[in-house]
């Protein structure tokens, strides 16, 4: 059975907010470099059977190759069975055959972007995300040996998942009352009509907002509703924001270093369940900071706030409940236990 | 008329030049507040600031390229490369871009741009950095290549490489950067494509450039004493090529030695022998002799550099033999 | 960008002249009509279009061997050109250039070229140019993924960087240097990873996606203009055709040729549906727009055909200005 799966999207940490804001170029061979030492990590702590998603610059493959010829490896490293699409549906496809496949954990490296797109194939393996993309509000900036640590030993169950596993709120995007799509933090309605480069810097564009989380420390679009008031992960309800002159303005890093004042037309916290209607087409649904969905004239979609969102470690509180176990005392009783 | 060096000859022509046009700059390794490697350039960072005299990385493609597209675009650079050894790597810059760009475009473009490089051995330097390397540019057609041999062609020649609409290299040798003489001040203009005779004579003529030049001078002293009397042209300019001034020498003293410090293999005296005997072969009471360097690259030892070196010795020997 | 409707026409119609100006040239070359090579740009139109259309006429670019489409999308003559590719007196050229060759210096167009990665050291200089001027022109190098292991690209990027030029350098990344896949000739797949080395920004975009590409070079284009330096932008493509006309490209995987050749990924088909879809334009409109861009070419192909031979004297001349 395979303990534990690995999906490192090449394409995070590119895009033109390089150019529009101030994002730094996530190269990949740091995301090998990060993989390198969470496979150390996951292997130290037990892991025999990492599944991996193949991607088309071989993150786990080259982590593998970088490792010294001395080294022997005491974990096995399987390849997800899948066709390649060069697609961001590739990490998707991918979660969905670690799911199946018994993984306890999936760990992941990207921005918010691809987390969503894992999210939406993982089921109820958790998620530990390690931030390498551009706009970074679900992913955490964690050390990959720690965190490859952590990883494992929620995978392979050796604390109570409820020590440090949470539930996350998700937005449901809706078209004529049907589930298509999904986002992790933020759903944003734009006067756009081309998906083009993806990206969102131009904050005249945005005309909605619908965010799962707001938080003053966060970068990005939630941060508009953070600025406002506070939405915590913990909390039951989100916020759903009209932009345009009225109520109020307020300041926000809406990139990497780009620091707009926003206007706010009018915002309301938000039930689970309670829809939120699109503004008439042709518009842009952006989903976690990436423009996702052409909206047609006559379409008719809407967001609304779940609770059904993907489980995610907190890393560190999975180490200190490990630490509190006493499970670092003996290597052997790590391996073994 | 003012006394100076050859190198402060050359750093007169360039700041003639900046201060007259705007669109003059100068870029290469260590050319600014450094001054390049021997020097050339000392001061001219203080007076014309960091916009216009650039240190650059060592980079000798886009040095040459940059310069490529700057004169395109219409300034007129002045690229430095530290050693005409080092022109290996900017090669493709000069030879096919500079030099065919305006031919590929059916004449549209003008490419007015100054290559600035150093060669010749006899500082033990050895073989990479020591090497006269002209016939690689007289080999490719759109590039003018510039050798000169005393302080006023050096700031004369430079004054007219900048102001040519043509890429020009523009070489000047090491061991005459030293070498003093008479300078005209101001805008001084030696015009590309003429000959000096630097020493009239009868018996023989000798085409010599740069070093060789002086060298042959100083051979043409010593076979004075001895009853020949040689005449000393100087083509200054290799491409374009002086040959009527060469020709027309040769008809007066109807015999021609021919003084490089380039290997003899494909040399450039290869082809003034050549233009001579297709153009001139009735003027000729003897072979054509050349001195040149042998066909070897350059060694370290002084002793064996100096065996590599022509000289005095070599040259009078040469010119005795048509006798 | 996106409602300005008729900027995206006029990038769908440059799209749709490269296409057309290729496919006749294809044809004309394979029926003998004039000699050389042929580096056919089928597949890449976006970019060129995209690009730009966001430059003015006294900005720069330096092209490649595969230039047919940057020249015609900075605005290059349909017949000069073709007269060129015949080699005739009337050309761009006067008949000495040939398809690498092709230039427009009053438009800025400072070569095609047969060196792969020569025009990146030029458009460095160029862009200095603009800079030592004080004019916010700027200048375009357009290379490929091989031109990317070249010294020229390492060099240009780091003198660019360090001197804060105004140029941007798009790299069309067609997964091929001639017949080595991108995966043989570099141990990257982003080369936009590249740009981090030299201390500036990298972006990779969909480079069939020409309302992405004119997005990332918008982007580029006003960092440059305003005096932030220089910035890589590498699209990603596919060649549609082999390195050079007569090329079987027996290296590629006809399932890979398929997948990019179909009309979910070229760049022409994409944006005929988003346009139709917006109801920017009628599908008879665009019909319309391809019907007239045909006679165009027709008639390039016309006045080439029509026109006289250089005079074998013209050997001699434009060697050197005088």
């Amino acid at each position: 059975m395979v303990s534990l799966g690995i999906i490192a999207n090449p394409a995070s940490g590119k895009d033109i907010r390089r150019l529009v804001a101030h994002s730094i170029t996530f190269n990949n061979q740091e995301k090998v470099n990060i993989v390198q030492r969470a496979i150390l990590g996951m292997e130290k702590v037990g892991i025999k059977k990492i599944m991996y998603m193949p991607d088309y610059y071989g993150i786990v493959p080259r982590a593998l190759d970088g490792l010294p010829n001395s080294y022997h490896l005491h974990v096995q490293l399987v390849e997800a069975n899948m066709e390649m699409t060069g697609t961001q549906e590739d990490s998707t496809q991918a979660a969905e055959i670690m799911n199946q496949s018994g993984a306890g954990c999936i760990f992941t490296l990207g921005g918010d972007g691809t987390n969503r797109m894992v999210a939406k194939g993982c089921g109820e393996v958790p998620l530990l995300p390690i931030s390498t993309g551009t706009n970074n509000v679900f992913p955490q900036m964690l050390e990959g040996t720690t965190a490859g640590i952590a990883a494992g030993i929620v995978a392979r169950g050796l604390i109570k998942k409820d020590a440090a596993v949470k539930k996350m709120k998700k937005i449901e995007v809706l078209k004529d009352g049907q589930l298509v799509d999904m986002a992790l933090v933020d759903a944003v309605v734009l006067k756009d009509v081309f998906i083009g480069s993806r990206a969102i810097w131009d904050e005249e564009r945005i005309q909605q907002v619908v965010v799962t989380r707001g938080d003053p420390i966060s970068i990005g679009i939630s941060a508009i509703a953070g600025n406002l008031q506070l939405v915590e992960i913990n909390d039951k309800y989100g916020m759903a924001i009209n932009i345009g002159p009225g109520k109020t303005t307020v300041m926000v890093p809406i990139a990497p270093g780009l620091i707009k004042q926003i206007p706010i037309k009018d915002y309301q916290l938000i039930n689970p369940g309670e829809e939120i209607k699109v503004a008439q087409g042709p518009c842009v649904i952006a989903l976690d900071g990436e423009r996702e969905i052409e909206v047609g004239e006559n379409d008719n979609y809407s967001l609304k706030i779940s609770l059904n969102g993907p489980r995610v470690i907190d890393t560190r509180l999975a180490l200190r409940e490990a630490v509190a176990k006493g499970l670092f005392i003996s290597e052997q009783l790590i391996k073994t236990s | 008329m003012a006394q100076m060096t050859y190198m402060e000859a050359i750093r007169d022509g360039m700041r003639v030049e900046m201060k007259r046009d705007p669109g003059v700059y100068i870029a290469g390794e260590d050319v600014a507040q450094f001054g390049g490697c021997f020097g050339v350039t000392a001061g001219l960072y203080d007076e014309f600031g960091p916009e216009r005299v650039m240190n650059t990385p060592i980079s000798e493609a886009v040095i040459v390229g940059h310069a490529v597209g700057a004169a395109a675009a219409g300034l007129r650079p002045i690229a430095e490369i530290m050693f005409v050894d080092f022109m290996g790597c900017c090669m493709d810059e000069l030879g096919n871009q500079a030099a065919k760009m305006k031919y590929m475009f059916g004449g549209k473009a003008k490419v007015p741009m100054v290559v600035r490089t150093p060669c010749g051995a006899g500082m033990g330097a050895a073989a990479q950095h020591s090497q006269s390397l002209e016939s690689w540019f007289t080999h490719i057609p759109g590039i003018k290549t510039i050798m000169p041999s005393t302080p006023a062609d050096a700031k004369g020649l430079m004054i007219a490489a900048i102001r040519d609409d043509n890429p020009v290299v523009y070489i000047e040798h090491k061991q005459l950067l030293g070498l003093a003489g008479e300078v005209p001040e101001g805008e001084y203009v030696v015009p590309l494509g003429k000959a000096d005779i630097k020493r009239e004579g009868a018996d023989v003529t000798i085409v010599a450039w740069s070093w060789m030049l002086q060298k042959s001078l100083a051979a043409a002293e010593q076979l004075a004493k001895e009853g020949i009397n040689a005449e000393i042209l100087d083509p200054r300019t290799l491409v374009p090529l002086d040959k009527e001034a060469i020709l027309k020498s040769v008809a007066k003293t109807g015999r021609l030695v021919i003084v490089h410090e380039e290997v003899k293999t494909s040399g450039y005296g290869g082809e003034i022998a050549a233009i001579v005997t297709e153009e001139g072969f009735d003027y000729l009471d003897a072979p054509i002799k050349r001195v040149t360097a042998p066909d070897t690259p350059i060694p370290f030892s002084p002793v064996l550099e100096q065996a590599y070196i022509p000289n005095e010795e070599k040259i009078i020997k040469a010119v005795k033999q048509l006798f | 960008m996106a409602e300005n409707k008729e900027k995206l026409l006029e990038m769908y119609t440059t799209m749709v002249r490269i296409r057309t100006f290729e496919q006749k040239a294809i044809d004309l070359f394979a029926a003998g009509k004039f000699p050389g090579f042929v580096h056919s740009y089928l597949g890449e139109e976006a970019i060129a279009a995209g690009v730009c259309s966001n430059l003015r006429k006294d900005d720069y670019i330096c092209s490649t061997h595969r230039g047919h489409g940057h020249l015609i999308a900075k605005g290059g003559n349909l017949q000069l050109m073709m007269a060129e590719l015949f080699g005739k007196a009337t050309g761009y050229c006067k008949g000495k250039g040939g398809s690498m060759h092709i230039a427009d210096v009053d438009l800025g167009i400072l070569g095609a070229n047969g060196i792969v990665g020569a025009g990146m050291p030029i458009a460095t200089g160029a862009a200095f140019a603009c800079k030592y001027r004080k004019s916010d022109s700027v200048a375009i190098a357009f290379f490929g993924d091989g031109a990317s292991d070249r010294a020229t690209f390492h060099e240009s990027l780091n003198l660019a960087s360090i001197w804060k030029l105004p140029v941007v350098f798009i790299c069309e990344n067609n997964g091929w240097a001639i017949s080595n896949a991108q995966t043989s000739h570099q141990n990257i797949t982003d080369i936009s990873d590249r740009a981090t080395a030299y201390g500036i920004p990298g972006v990779s975009v969909d480079g069939n996606d020409v309302v992405a590409i004119a997005e990332a070079a918008d982007a580029a284009i006003e960092r440059a203009r305003k005096g932030d330096g220089p910035t890589l932008v590498e699209c990603k493509t596919w060649r549609h055709r082999g390195h050079f006309e007569g090329d079987p490209a027996i290296y590629k995987d006809p399932k890979d040729q398929e997948e990019w050749l179909a009309d979910n990924k070229d760049a022409i088909a994409r944006m005929e549906k988003k346009l139709v879809g917006l109801k920017y334009a009628g599908q008879d409109y665009l019909d319309k727009i391809k019907a007239e861009v045909r006679e165009e070419v027709e008639a390039a192909v016309q006045f080439a055909e029509q026109s006289p031979d250089p005079e074998p004297a013209e050997v001699l001349t434009d060697v050197y200005t005088a």
